[in-house]
C-alpha cells in the first residue's frame, strides 16, 4: 500500500513538472501552429537560473521568482528573434526552433560549465509528512500543490478573462479574431511569454526533486511534453493536464514495475495517438 | 549551359583523382582519418538531404537509420567473423534492416503534417535508443564494445579509398535518382503537395520510397561509420547524429547533393581545428554553438546554404551580362 | 452626390503562386449598399478578404476615407472602422454566444453595452440562445451572430460575404430586414448570389468575372438589363 501510494505521489508530481512544460507549448501551438522544439531549453534554463538565484539569495522563493523571469526574457527574445522571422513556414519553423535548443543547451554549458549542478531543497520543505505508517516526502507535495495551483489560475484564466477569451478564440479561428480588431501577434508574443515562464518554472521546481540538473534535461523532458501534447490534444490546456499526468503515473509505475518499457510505453501511446487519432485523447470532438 | 555542366564534371573528376592520390603522396594519418569521417558523414548528410531537401520533409530521427547500420555491422563483424565477406554482408543486411523499417514507419507516419512527423520521428528513434540501450547483452549499451575490422583495412588507406569509393557511388546513384522522373516528383510534393496530388501522383508513395532511399543510405554509412572506429556504443542512435547530419545538410545547401558534402567537410574540418583550439581557450569545447547560430542565420537568411547562395551568386552574375531578367527560382525551404 | 467611402482600385492578389485577383475596382458610396456579383469562384469573397488584410493584395490601391489601408495589419483596419462577416461566418464554436459577442467588443462601457443591446434588438433570436455554444447554433443563427458581431461596434463599413447562403426563405427575409436597419447608419458592401435579395437591397452593382471587374452602374440598370444577367450571372 505504501509503496502503491508512493508511486502514485511520485507520479503525479513528475506528471506536473511535465504539465508545467507541456501547458506552454500546447497554447502556443493552438494560437499560432507553432511547434516549438526549444522549449525544453527553456525548462532547463528555468532550472540552472533559478538554482543560481537560489544560491545567490539563499532563498527558493526568489530562485523561483528568478526562473520565471528568466523564462519571461528568453520567451521574448525567442518570440522575436527565433519564431517571427520565420512565421508561417512549418519548415523553417521546426528546423530553427530545434537549432535554437542546440544554442540554448549549449549556452547553459557556457555559463554555468558543462557539470552537472547539485540543488538541495529549501529546510522547509525537506522531510516527508507521516500518515499512519505512510511516509510521503513534503517536496513531491509541493510541487503536486504547484502544479494544481498554477492549473487553476489559468483555468481561471482562460475561462473568465477577456485575455483568456481571445486566446480560447484564437485557437479556434485566429483570422476572425484579427478581423474584430485585435492584436493577434501581441496576444501571441504574451503567451509565447508566459508559456516560457511555466516551462521555466517546470525547471526550477525539477531541480531540488532530481537533485542535480544538467544541460540535457531539457531535451528529455521536452520529449515527455510533445507526448502529452499530442495525448492531451494540440492547443487543449486542461487536456494537457490529464495527459501529463497519465504520462506522469504511467512513467513511475512502469519504473518501478517493469523499468526497462517505462519510456518506451509513453513513446508508443504518443505513436498510436498520432496515427489513430491525431486530435488527441482528450478532446470531444471527433 | 551545356559546356558549364561538363566543365563541373571535370572538376569533379579532378577531386576525386586527387582524393585517391592523397593518402600515396601524404602520409598524414590524422588526414587520413579525418578524411575518411568527412566521406562517411557526407554520405549521410546526402541521404538526409533527400528528404529535407529534395521531399521537404523533416525527421528527426534519422540516427535511427544511421544506428541500425552501425550495430549490424558491428554484431556481424563481433559475433560471426571478421572478414571482408562479412562485412559486406552486414552492410547488405544493415541496409535491407533500414530499408524495411523506415518502410513501414514512412508508410504509418508520412501522412501526418510536418510537426507531427517530426515529433513522432523523434520519438521512435528514441524508442530505439531506449531499446539499444536496455538489449544490452547485443549492445552492451551505453558502454558499447570493440570488434575486429576485417585484415584488409589494417592499412587506414584501404578504408579511406573504400569510404571514398562508397561516397562517389552513392553520389552518382543520388544524382540519377534526383534527375529522374521520380526525382522530380518529389521536388513537386515539396513545391506544392497538393498540385502534385491533383496532377495524379499520390503524394505518400514518393515521400515513403525518398524515406526508405534516405534510410538505406544513412544505415550503409552507419556501417562504415563503425567500422572506421572499430568500436559501437548507443551515442550512434542519439539526436546528436541527427543534428550533425541537419547542420552538414543546412550550411552547405539543402536540395543540392554537392552541399551536404561542403557541409560535413566544413563542420568536421572545424570540429577539428576547434575542438585543438579548445585546449587553450575553453570556450571552444562549446564549438558546436558556433554552428548552431551559423544554422539558424541560415535557416533565416540563406535557406539555400553555401552551394545554393553560391550558385544563386553565378547565376545572378550571368543573367546580369545577358541583359536578361534573373528567374526567382523557387524556394528549397 | 454622396460621398465615397471606400474606393479600390486595380486591386491584384496572389494565393501561393495563384494569381487570384486581376484587376477588381470597385467604389462604395456613403449610406448605400455596393453589391459585388459574380458566379461562383470570380474572386468575390477573396476580394473581400484583401480588403481586410487578410489575404495581403499585391497590387493595387484600396482607399478606405482617402487613406490607403492596402499594407495595413488586418487589426488596424478592423478598428479603423470595418467589420467583417465572412462567408463561413467565422463563429467561435466552443464559445458562447455571449461570450463571442464578448470577443469583438473593445470595451464593455456603459455605452458600448448599450450598443449591444440595439444590436441585440436587430436579432432577438440571440437572446433565446445568449448561453449556447455557437457551434450548436442553426447556420441562420450563426448568421445572425455573425452580423452582430460585426454590428457591436458603429462601423463606418460593413463587409458581409453571401449571409443569405444556404438559409430557408424565411429567414433570408429576416436578414434582409436587419441589413435594411444596419443600412441607415452604416455603408454596406455586400456579396450576395441571390439576385432577388441583392436586387432589392442593393444601391449599385460590381460585377465580378475571372478576379476582375467586368462591369459596374446602378442597380437598377442592371435589374432591366437582361443580357448582363445572362452573360454573368446565368440569369434572365
Ligand atoms: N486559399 C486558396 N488557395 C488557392 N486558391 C484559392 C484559395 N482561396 C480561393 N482560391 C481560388 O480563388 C478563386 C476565387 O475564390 P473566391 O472564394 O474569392 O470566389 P467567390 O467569388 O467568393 O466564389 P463563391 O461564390 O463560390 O463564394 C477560386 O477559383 C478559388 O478556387
Ligand atoms: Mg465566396
Amino acid at each position: 500500500m505504501e509503496l502503491l501510494i508512493n508511486l502514485t505521489i511520485n507520479g503525479l508530481a513528475t506528471g506536473m513538472l511535465i504539465f508545467l512544460l507541456a501547458s506552454g507549448l500546447t497554447l502556443i501551438f493552438g494560437l499560432m501552429s507553432v511547434l516549438n522544439f526549444a522549449h525544453g531549453g527553456l525548462f532547463a534554463w528555468g532550472a540552472y537560473s533559478g538554482v543560481w538565484f537560489y544560491s545567490l539569495t539563499g532563498s527558493f522563493f526568489l530562485g523561483i521568482l528568478g526562473a520565471i523571469l528568466t523564462g519571461a526574457i528568453l520567451g521574448f527574445i525567442t518570440e522575436k528573434l527565433i519564431i517571427t522571422p520565420v512565421y508561417g513556414n512549418h519548415v523553417q519553423q521546426i528546423l530553427i526552433t530545434l537549432g535554437f535548443m542546440l544554442v540554448l543547451t549549449e549556452m547553459l554549458k557556457v555559463v554555468w560549465g558543462p557539470n552537472q549542478i547539485a540543488a538541495k531543497v529549501p529546510p522547509y520543505l525537506a522531510g516527508s509528512y507521516e500518515f499512519g505508517d505512510v511516509l510521503i516526502i513534503k517536496y513531491r507535495l509541493f510541487i503536486i500543490f504547484v502544479g494544481f495551483l498554477i492549473f487553476g489560475i489559468f483555468q481561471y484564466m482562460l475561462q473568465k478573462t477577456k485575455i483568456g477569451l481571445v486566446v480560447r478564440a484564437g485557437v479556434m479561428n485566429k483570422e476572425m479574431v484579427q478581423a474584430l480588431g485585435i492584436n493577434i501577434k501581441r496576444v501571441f508574443l504574451y503567451v509565447f511569454m508566459t508559456g516560457a515562464a511555466l516551462a521555466a518554472l517546470g525547471g526550477v521546481l525539477f531541480a531540488p526533486y532530481s537533485g542535480v540538473i544538467y544541460a540535457e534535461m531539457g531535451f528529455e523532458f521536452a520529449i515527455l511534453a510533445f507526448i502529452v501534447v499530442v495525448i492531451g490534444g494540440m492547443g487543449s490546456f486542461s487536456g494537457s493536464l490529464s495527459a501529463a499526468i497519465l504520462v506522469g503515473l504511467a512513467g513511475s509505475y512502469m519504473a518501478y514495475y517493469v523499468p526497462a518499457l517505462s519510456l518506451a510505453v509513453n513513446m508508443m501511446l504518443m505513436a498510436i495517438v498520432l496515427i489513430f487519432r491525431p486530435q488527441g485523447l482528450f478532446t470531444a470532438k471527433g | 549551359m551545356k559546356r558549364k555542366f561538363q566543365l563541373n564534371h571535370y572538376l569533379l573528376v579532378v577531386i576525386v583523382l586527387a582524393l585517391v592520390i592523397f593518402p600515396f603522396v601524404s602520409d598524414s594519418r590524422t588526414w587520413t582519418i579525418l578524411l575518411t569521417q568527412i566521406f562517411i558523414f557526407s554520405i549521410l548528410a546526402m541521404s538526409y538531404d533527400i528528404l529535407l531537401g529534395y521531399t521537404g520533409i523533416v525527421s528527426f530521427g534519422h540516427a535511427m537509420f544511421f544506428g541500425m547500420g552501425a550495430y549490424t555491422t558491428a554484431v556481424m563483424l563481433k559475433r560471426i567473423e571478421p572478414t571482408m565477406g562479412m562485412f559486406i554482408l552486414s552492410i547488405g543486411v544493415g541496409m535491407l534492416l533500414a530499408g524495411l523499417i523506415s518502410f513501414f514507419i514512412g508508410l504509418l507516419t508520412l501522412r501526418l503534417k510536418s510537426h507531427f512527423f517530426a515529433m513522432l520521428t523523434l520519438a521512435v528513434s528514441g524508442l530505439f535508443l531506449v531499446l539499444a540501450e536496455k538489449w544490452r547483452t547485443l549492445t552492451q549499451g551505453n558502454d558499447g564494445f570493440t570488434f575486429k575490422a576485417p585484415e584488409f583495412f589494417k592499412d587506414r588507406v584501404m578504408f579511406y579509398l573504400v569510404a571514398l569509393a562508397c561516397l562517389v557511388l552513392v553520389y552518382l546513384f543520388l544524382r540519377r535518382f534526383v534527375n529522374s522522373p521520380f526525382g522530380r516528383v518529389l521536388v513537386a510534393v515539396r513545391e506544392n503537395e497538393q498540385r502534385t496530388r491533383s496532377l495524379g501522383f499520390n503524394p505518400l508513395h514518393y515521400k515513403v520510397i525518398a524515406s526508405v532511399v534516405a534510410g538505406v543510405i544513412a544505415s550503409l554509412a552507419g556501417s562504415l561509420y563503425a567500422v572506421s572506429l572499430r568500436f559501437v556504443n548507443t551515442s550512434v542512435l542519439t539526436m546528436d547524429i541527427t543534428l550533425d547530419a541537419l547542420l552538414m545538410t543546412i550550411i552547405g545547401g539543402v536540395g543540392t547533393l554537392i552541399g551536404p558534402i561542403v557541409g560535413a567537410g566544413v563542420i568536421e574540418l572545424a570540429q577539428h581545428y576547434l575542438s585543438g583550439l579548445a585546449k587553450e581557450y575553453p570556450i571552444f569545447e562549446r564549438w558546436i554553438i558556433f554552428f548552431g547560430i551559423v544554422y539558424i542565420l541560415a535557416v533565416v537568411f540563406f535557406p539555400r546554404g553555401i552551394v545554393g547562395t553560391v550558385r544563386e551568386q553565378i547565376w545572378k552574375r550571368k543573367t546580369k551580362k545577358d541583359g536578361s531578367k534573373p528567374v526567382p527560382k523557387k524556394e528549397v525551404l | 452626390m454622396m460621398k465615397t467611402l471606400l474606393k479600390v482600385e486595380e486591386l491584384h492578389t496572389h494565393i501561393g503562386q495563384y494569381h487570384i485577383l486581376q484587376g477588381v475596382s470597385f467604389e462604395a458610396r456613403e449610406g448605400e449598399v455596393s453589391v459585388l456579383l459574380g458566379r461562383n469562384g470570380a474572386g468575390k469573397t477573396t476580394t473581400l478578404k484583401t480588403i481586410m488584410g487578410l489575404t495581403p493584395a499585391s497590387k493595387g490601391t484600396i482607399l478606405f476615407e482617402d487613406e490607403d489601408i492596402k499594407k495595413r495589419p488586418t487589426y488596424v483596419i478592423a478598428n479603423s472602422g470595418i467589420g467583417y462577416v465572412p462567408e463561413d461566418q467565422g463563429i467561435f464554436a466552443d464559445l458562447t454566444v455571449e461570450e463571442n459577442m464578448k470577443v469583438a467588443m473593445r470595451k464593455e462601457d456603459d455605452a458600448t453595452l448599450a450598443r449591444q443591446e440595439y444590436v441585440l434588438d436587430l436579432f432577438p433570436d440571440l437572446k433565446t440562445f445568449w448561453k449556447k455554444d455557437g457551434g450548436h447554433l442553426s447556420g441562420g443563427q450563426k448568421q445572425m451572430l455573425a452580423m452582430a458581431r460585426a454590428f457591436v461596434h458603429e462601423s463606418k463599413l460593413l463587409l458581409i460575404d453571401e449571409p443569405s447562403k444556404g438559409l430557408a426563405p424565411i429567414v433570408i427575409e429576416k436578414v434582409m430586414e436587419a441589413i435594411t436597419e444596419m443600412k441607415k447608419s452604416t455603408t454596406i458592401v455586400l456579396v450576395e448570389q441571390n439576385f432577388f435579395m441583392a436586387s432589392r437591397i442593393g444601391d449599385r452593382y460590381t460585377l465580378i468575372d475571372d478576379g476582375a471587374t467586368v462591369h459596374a452602374g446602378a442597380m437598377k440598370d442592371l435589374i432591366q438589363n437582361e443580357e448582363l444577367k445572362r452573360k454573368y450571372l446565368g440569369i434572365g
